[in-house]
């Protein structure tokens, strides 16, 4: 056949298509599956397992009853966060016994004996490898009980109907009910937040998820928020209801970090991603006994051992910076002192002050590293006698010896509270960021996810401390 | 400066304030100073071309002035504009009103095209809120090559409708017949499909969508006077204005062919009743569409509800023997038959 004669074939079959219009390729892909449904009805046979359905079906109109279906998620949402937090400090003082106190002398003094120079023994010792060692003390334990907790309540198939239940509120700030249950992943640890937003199946609401799920106050960070709770909230009312008002304020910030990350839900939505594509719907799926050890084990080497592993990647470096800058001086004055001095205008400007600036800005790799490094580097440049050593994170056993630290170092009421608030709302950690870059593949997703909560963090403490100031 | 909280709170104020007004959404100065650089000569020759097209296809005839009074630019810009689009043979003046030439003609299919290609592509492929489909192209339609729409055509699979009902010309310049009677003209008793939604003006449009009207879906009248025409359609009532009513489009139905009529939405479906699936509405469009006839709301399905919400909505409905929950805005696109 000649060229113009097949020209002239695919010019006619265009324009039939045209003519034919768009109900005809809609028809099509609907009988398809309309063809594919009757052969299934001919060919397939169900076993009718009528009384599991029953039981189903009764377990449903519980959980999502109007009386009973959020009480239900509360009480279950505070167990598990109980059980992390009151059931992580048991090993988590265990292990910072074993590898902050006991190994990381031996370590020093293996260092000191087979003749390594002062600064490589401080450097890898007090830097890398107690930063490392702090993260696994503080992370591990939290993240080894919450993720298998929440895979077994996830198998079970209860999680889907807490999205059912909450779906209409997040729906109001643009979205997806799944997000409630991200969010709640998020308590545990942030990165692995991100990762679990892969079951939101909608552009839109996915990207929502993974930028706001920075507002739900990680493992990382509840431990600063107790410890600063009740140093200083604790304090201010009679000693008798003390314990009651740190509890309270340290719930209100994880709940003042729900109310921001439906606020920046709605913002985003109504704003940067209102063009991308929304879609919803939410598969409830039959209630079935979860397998109890395999889903321990599966967490425990999907999340928790993932997690954990780019926790420490991030953590090393952060060890070595700490060290370095406290041990590297200019003139006669550590890079970190340096550092400090120029940020203290700005940190009183927003209730803080330089230290903790610099502490948040080098313990970008993990949250957990930010109380050691503040703890440190107010002995270092305020100082103040106690600590380890230039460059040597360290946590005191008691309470009132930190306190004492802090106040030494200039802390009072406001500052602690302003850490409290920058706490919740700063960047995420490396670790979260880098999940963030793998999961949307994209830098300005990135970008916006990492500097968002940063604003928000500034201008919440600024206008606190102002406000402070002239009150109080 | 010595510090002071009062100050730093009123410096903090005034450049929240100032932020504020440059960036305000819309009305912000960092978007009139955009939009006042994109309205040039050519922006402004191509919305002369449209609204002399529209007009001579309603065979009204426009003067100078009247085109002054109808689109939103400068005198000077619009005089400027005409005295160019004559120097380049796109129009032509027999003595006061002007008249599109055969250049000038091919000149604005090509923006329509561009225009109801970009419509198109707004409710196929994006999130986007159907309010803001015309004024999204209505930006878009200046900015598009012939290349471009070529290819924007050949990615949405040549369609031959924008989602208004509105025929799409294709390259060459064709474009589907559209007959019909507006809504308003329907005599009581009367039944037809809707086949075109007018998006302009813009209050009657956004009211037409207030109301949940989708396109495609068959009404009946049943009371039509000056002051209101009342119809029913998918299960349930709808009572317009004359003038809202009219920028509705009917095909009208032989009586014969009638068998959707007992046609309701799904969100009319109570506890205890059992539906059949006739279809989704042509308002379910792109991804969501897809999604849906992934998860088995097709034709023939049968379908109950499975679960209230404690908030209202979503509701669970059992379909294929799985409990799916989908909201209120989605079911009220799926169309069934109860039985």
């Amino acid at each position: 056949m000649s060229k113009k004669n097949i020209d002239n074939i695919i010019a006619l079959a265009k324009d039939l298509r045209w003519q034919i219009g768009d109900d005809y390729h809609d028809s099509l892909i609907e009988s398809i599956y309309a063809d594919a449904a009757e052969i299934v009805n001919d060919t397939v046979t169900k076993d009718k397992e009528k009384s599991k359905f029953r039981l189903d079906a009764k377990i449903d109109k519980i959980v999502t009853s109007r009386i009973w279906g959020f009480p239900i998620m509360l009480l279950v949402l505070g167990v598990v966060l109980w059980l992390t937090i009151i059931g992580a400090n048991y090993p988590s003082s265990l292990l910072a016994e074993l590898l902050l106190d006991s190994i990381h002398p031996v370590l020093k003094n293996l260092g000191t004996s087979i003749g390594f120079p002062w600064w490589l023994n401080g450097f890898l010792f007090d830097g890398v490898y107690l930063a490392v060692a702090w993260v696994i003390a503080v992370m591990l334990p939290p993240m080894a009980i919450f993720f298998p907790l929440f895979t077994l309540l996830e198998d079970f198939g209860y999680l889907p109907r807490v999205a059912f239940n909450m779906d209409a509120l997040f729906k109001k700030s643009g979205a997806h009910g799944k997000q409630a249950l991200t969010m709640s992943m998020g308590f545990g640890c942030n990165a692995a937040g991100v990762v679990a937003t892969r079951i939101i199946d909608s552009p839109r609401e996915r990207l929502i998820a993974i930028i706001t799920n920075n507002f739900s106050l990680c493992n990382g960070r509840w431990p600063t928020q107790i410890l600063l709770a009740t140093i200083f909230i604790g304090a201010v009312v009679p000693k008798s209801y003390s314990s009651f008002a740190s509890l309270s304020a340290v719930i209100g910030i994880a709940v003042l970090g729900i109310f921001f990350m439906f606020f920046f839900s709605w913002a985003l939505s109504k704003t940067v991603l209102k063009g991308e594509v929304s879609t919803f719907n939410l598969e409830l799926p039959p209630y079935r006994p979860p397998v109890f050890w395999k889903t321990i084990y599966t967490s425990l080497i999907d999340r928790t051992l993932i997690v954990l592993w780019r926790a420490i990647v991030f953590a090393a470096p952060a060890g070595a910076v700490i060290w370095l800058i406290s041990n590297i001086y200019i003139g006669n004055e550590s890079i970190a002192a340096w550092t400090v001095y120029s940020l203290d205008g700005f940190g009183f400007l927003l209730g803080l002050n330089g230290v903790i600036l610099l502490a948040y800005i080098v313990a970008i790799p993990a949250n957990e590293i930010v109380i050691p490094t503040i703890l440190m580097l107010t002995v270092m440049v305020r100082g103040i006698s106690g600590g380890e050593g230039v460059g040597v994170m360290f946590e005191l056993d008691s309470v009132t010896g930190t306190a004492d630290i802090l106040r030494a170092g200039g802390w009072t009421l406001l500052t602690a509270v302003n850490v409290m608030l920058f706490s919740l709302l700063h960047n995420p950690c490396s670790t979260t960021i880098y999940t963030i870059y793998k999961e949307t593949n994209s830098m300005k997703w990135t970008v916006v996810a990492s500097i968002l909560p940063v604003i928000a963090g500034f201008i919440v403490t600024f206008l606190v401390a102002q406000v402070w100031r002239i009150l109080v | 400066m010595k510090y002071n909280p009062y100050i730093a709170l009123l410096l903090f104020l005034g450049i929240s304030l100032l932020l504020y007004y440059i960036f305000r959404p819309n009305r912000g100065l960092y978007f009139l100073l955009k939009k006042s650089y994109r309205l040039n000569n050519k922006v402004a020759i191509e919305d002369i071309l449209k609204l002399l097209y529209h007009n001579q296809t309603n065979n009204n005839s426009l003067t100078a002035n009247d085109i002054t009074n109808n689109l939103n630019f400068s005198h000077s810009l619009i005089i400027d504009s005409i005295k160019k689009m004559m120097d380049s043979d796109l129009i032509s003046l027999e003595g006061d009103t002007i008249k599109l030439t055969n250049s000038g003609n091919e000149y604005s299919l090509r923006i329509i095209r561009a225009h109801r290609l970009w419509e198109k592509y707004l409710s196929e492929k994006t999130g986007f809120h159907n309010r803001e489909w015309h004024e999204r192209a209505e930006k878009k339609e200046h900015e598009l090559s012939v290349e471009d729409t070529n290819k924007l055509s050949a990615l949405l699979g040549n369609p031959k409708f924008d989602p208004h009902g509105d025929p799409i010309p294709t390259r060459t310049g064709k474009m589907a017949l559209k007959q019909g009677t507006p809504l308003s003209n329907l005599g009581v008793g009367f039944v037809g499909r809707i086949i075109h939604i007018e998006d302009k003006p813009e209050i009657i449009y956004k009211q037409i969508l207030a109301e949940n009207i989708h396109i495609n879906s068959i009404v009946r009248v049943i009371e039509n006077n000056t002051t209101r025409i009342v119809f029913h359609s998918e299960g349930e009532k709808f009572v317009l204005a004359p003038i809202v009513a009219g920028n509705i489009t009917i095909s009208v139905l032989e009586k014969k062919k009638i068998d959707e009529e007992n046609v309701t939405r799904l969100i009319s479906l109570k506890e205890n009743e059992t539906a059949t699936i006739i279809g989704l509405s042509k308002e379910s469009r792109g991804e969501n569409r897809r999604r849906l006839l992934d998860l088995g709301f097709v034709k023939g399905a049968s379908i109950q509800i499975d679960l209230l919400n404690p908030l209202g909505d979503p509701k669970a409905f059992l379909i294929k023997g799985t409990s799916i929950a989908i909201r209120k805005n989605q079911a009220s696109k799926i169309l069934i038959k109860k039985n």
